[in-house]
């Protein structure tokens, strides 16, 4: 398993959108030089199994047949996703070959989505994950219903990605100054993926008293590692101030700390980072 | 905690209502019909289907395992009602509860592996029987009502309980039957039993009343030994059910958690004037069917079979007694398990011999712990059996005939510890012999003591004994109970 340590894991399902979610992972194991793994999981859910027969009437070893009946549905559906999900994986990984990715594995995984991706974690350096999938299409969701069960379930970086793939060229770290923003810029500052690419660091929402000392040291800490970087305190509501800072300065990636309130709390009052994933259409890297 | 609140109510809500009120509606002919076999009114089944259900849909620990009024706790409760009347059974339903809730937080439900596949088996099949038999006196000419009109409408009512399912599987065939035979004896005005005769059906929503018995000693002698004896079968048919529905659904269940949330719903119910139930193994596979898998199915059914009983309570009155024991017929079929009479055959002798007493002592007793019991002890007694055949003694001249070195493989314990002392040759003169262990297992005193008398015999005859390779875990057996390691060895054998 060290072979596998360190390794930048992308999530795909079977829709058009894991090609996204190809080039981007590929992008990051490139500039990592990580190892790529895609991994799909074949999550046989069984609430999804229709049941058809209504006539509530019990033949003899009803039990026997019933079970023998569902045992064959759950078989024949794996055995036809297996090899769908086999051939879709080896097309992706063929792609993020291309694009410059090596080594590349592909994986795939029964269980449960948050479950498999918890288990996995140990090895794994960078999550990629789409914001939508499968069943885009069929709901009015704008954010998968996967993405936060995920990414509370994980501790490790998850990079969401959306539509269309255009390789990162300007960065902006969503700065708080709380501990898991400061850790962000720490990795940043420590790893390759955004060697070389301006950083725009941007302070937003109530102003806080040690805002500007934050911001210098955080400044400090990028200079240092050889990033260009410039640094900005807007006050202001948080959502709106860095979607405007998106527009207006072009950038294609977004770092931010991810849900650090209870699920209660997001249950009720909604979640600043649903929010912002919603409004802000550019790949986002989530903090935990 | 959310994902697992969405995960067991929301993530299958068409499927759930739909299999829930599928199974509400083959709840109620058998609340009836069980409260019957328990000598109650119907409403008293009717009443602690609604709330076992209710309850459990949110306590239990089998997501979308369906619990009701049973036929197994039923058979039970016959000789208390009789002797004692619906009082006491009320009181009995809630220490039934109190038990297994404690039975849960003592993770009784470990117990469970002890009763093995012939065990269940058995268990499945004298309750067909019996629930089988308690239709009879519905059809046995002898009773005041039954007439040719009765045997003509419960054939009917089996042909299209089994029939309709070929043409159409969007409605429950057993509700066409009560349906269909209902319309058919009041349009014809026959003087047939129904089910308004066999006593009081609920006409409003359960209250809360506390059973109206003496709270003393005495009453406690009366109730606790029948609750003892529902705690060990509610427990025992609600965790083979969560098996199967584990099985069925290719899921886990929390079984301790199970056993709690049956206790609550039976103390709950002996105080709305329900009787005990438990998990019911037809009714949750027919929820499984039809798609059910969630506890929204449980709530549903529990909910919908009072709306219904309560608000078509003149109706359910009319319902004929030979639509129910078509019903019931229907239940009893497909409890049995017919490849079981096919793998008599096939099965080893042992097994299928603990099935047959399982079935046997239990149809005899009526008692469903009684043959759960006789199956658990004949099958450890099988198993204590074949394992003490595991047992080989071979022995071989050492030393010019001056020494003997027996070499025994195997397990001794109390079913071999026979063979083992009978074994060896304490007449061979002999200057000493070596007992070599090392590739046997001591398991108890019975064992140890077998040893020690072979060590004593030989000592006595003059003959110097070592035992070599005694295991660890045989090692502490023998330094715990072993006399022969210690000094004055001898006189104690000899009595002195």
């Amino acid at each position: 398993m060290t072979q596998q340590d360190n390794k930048v894991l992308a999530c795909v399902d079977l829709s058009p959108y894991a090609q996204h979610v190809a080039d981007y992972a590929a992008w990051a194991a490139a500039r990592m030089a990580a190892p790529l793994e895609f991994l799909h999981v074949i999550d046989r859910h069984p609430a999804l199994q229709g049941g058809q027969d209504h006539s509530g009437a019990l033949q003899a070893n009803a039990e026997q047949s019933l079970l023998k009946s569902l045992s064959e549905q759950d078989a024949a559906r794996t055995r036809a996703e297996r090899e769908q999900a086999r051939i879709f994986l080896n097309a992706l990984r063929e792609r993020a070959l291309a694009a410059g990715a090596a080594p590349v594995d592909t994986r795939q995984r029964h269980g449960d989505l948050d479950e498999t991706l918890h288990e996995q974690q140990a090895g794994v350096r960078l999550f990629v994950l789409g914001r939508r999938g499968e069943s885009a299409h069929s709901t009015q969701r704008e954010l998968g219903r996967h993405v936060e069960q995920v990414a509370r379930a994980l501790n490790r970086p998850i990079l969401t990605v959306t539509d269309g793939f255009k390789a990162p060229e300007r960065v902006l770290i969503a700065f708080d100054g709380s501990s898991i923003t400061r850790r962000g810029v720490e990795m940043v500052a420590g790893s390759r993926l955004f060697k070389g690419l301006p950083v725009q660091l941007l302070m937003s929402g109530k102003a806080s008293q040690d805002g500007p000392k934050q911001m210098a040291w955080a400044t400090q800490t990028l200079e240092t590692a050889g990033f260009d970087v410039a640094g900005e305190i807007v006050p202001g509501d948080p959502e709106s101030t860095i979607a405007q800072a998106i527009q207006a300065k072009g950038i294609d990636l977004l770092v931010m700390g991810a849900y650090t309130h209870s699920p209660l709390r997001s249950l009720f009052l909604g979640s600043k980072t649903d929010d912002l994933l919603r409004s802000a259409r550019i790949p986002t890297l989530l903090l935990r | 905690m959310f994902k697992n609140f969405r995960q067991d109510w929301m993530s299958n809500v068409r499927n759930d209502v739909l299999a829930g009120l599928v199974v509400a509606l083959a709840l109620i002919p058998e609340a009836i019909a069980f409260s019957i076999i328990a000598g109650v009114d119907p409403k008293v089944g009717l009443y602690a289907s609604f709330s076992i259900a209710t309850i459990i849909a949110f306590m239990g620990g089998r997501p979308g395992m369906i619990s009701a009024a049973t036929g197994a706790m039923a058979l039970v409760m016959v000789s208390l009602v009789k002797s004692h009347g619906l009082e006491y059974l009320l009181a009995a339903t809630v220490l039934t509860g109190v038990l297994q809730v404690i039975a849960g937080w003592v993770q009784l439900g470990r117990l469970m592996r002890f009763v093995s596949r012939s065990v269940v088996t058995g268990f499945v099949n004298a309750l067909a029987i019996l629930i089988f038999m308690a239709q009879l006196p519905e059809l046995n000419p002898q009773t005041i009502g039954v007439t040719w009109h009765v045997y003509a409408m419960t054939a009917a009512g089996l042909a299209i309980i089994y029939g309709l399912p070929v043409i159409t599987k969007a409605v429950p065939s057993p509700l066409v039957t009560i349906v269909v035979l209902t319309i058919f004896s009041i349009w014809m005005g026959l003087d047939i039993r129904t089910v308004g005769d066999m006593g009081e059906l609920p006409d409003s929503l359960p209250v809360f009343r506390i059973p109206d018995i003496p709270l003393n000693f005495e009453t406690l002698k009366i109730i606790f030994p029948y609750a003892l004896t529902l705690m060990v079968v509610g427990l025992l048919e609600s965790l083979m059910t969560a098996t199967i529905v584990d099985d069925l659904t290719d899921t886990r269940s929390d079984k301790n958690r199970e056993c709690v949330g049956q206790g609550v719903a039976n103390i709950a119910t002996g105080f709305i004037g329900g009787m005990a139930g438990c998990a019911m193994i037809g009714q949750s596979v027919i929820n499984v069917k039809s798609g059910g898998r969630g506890r929204l199915s449980t709530l549903v059914a529990g909910v919908v079979l009072l709306i219904l009983v309560v608000f078509l309570g003149e109706w359910v009155k009319q319902i004929p007694m030979a639509a129910l024991v078509a019903v019931m017929i229907m239940v009893s079929i497909g409890t049995f398990n017919w490849s079981s009479i096919r793998n008599l055959r096939e099965h080893p002798r042992s097994s299928s011999a603990v099935m047959i007493a399982t079935v046997v002592v239990t149809v005899a007793t009526h008692d469903l712990a009684k043959g759960v019991l006789t199956g658990v002890l004949l099958s450890g007694f099988f198993f204590a059996h074949k394992v003490g055949q595991i047992l080989r003694i071979r022995s071989l001249a050492e030393d010019e005939g001056r020494a003997r070195t027996y070499t025994i493989t195997g397990q001794v314990f109390f079913a071999s510890a026979e063979r083992f002392a009978n074994a060896f040759d304490y007449k061979e003169v002999i200057d000493k012999v070596r007992i070599d262990v090392s590739r046997a297992h001591f398991w108890d005193i019975t064992a140890i003591s077998a040893l020690d008398k072979v060590v004593l015999k030989f000592r006595r005859e003059g003959t110097e004994v070592e035992v070599i390779g005694l295991n660890d875990a045989s090692a502490t057996m023998v330094d715990k109970f072993a006399v022969h390691d210690k000094d004055g060895a001898d006189d104690m054998l000899t009595g002195h």
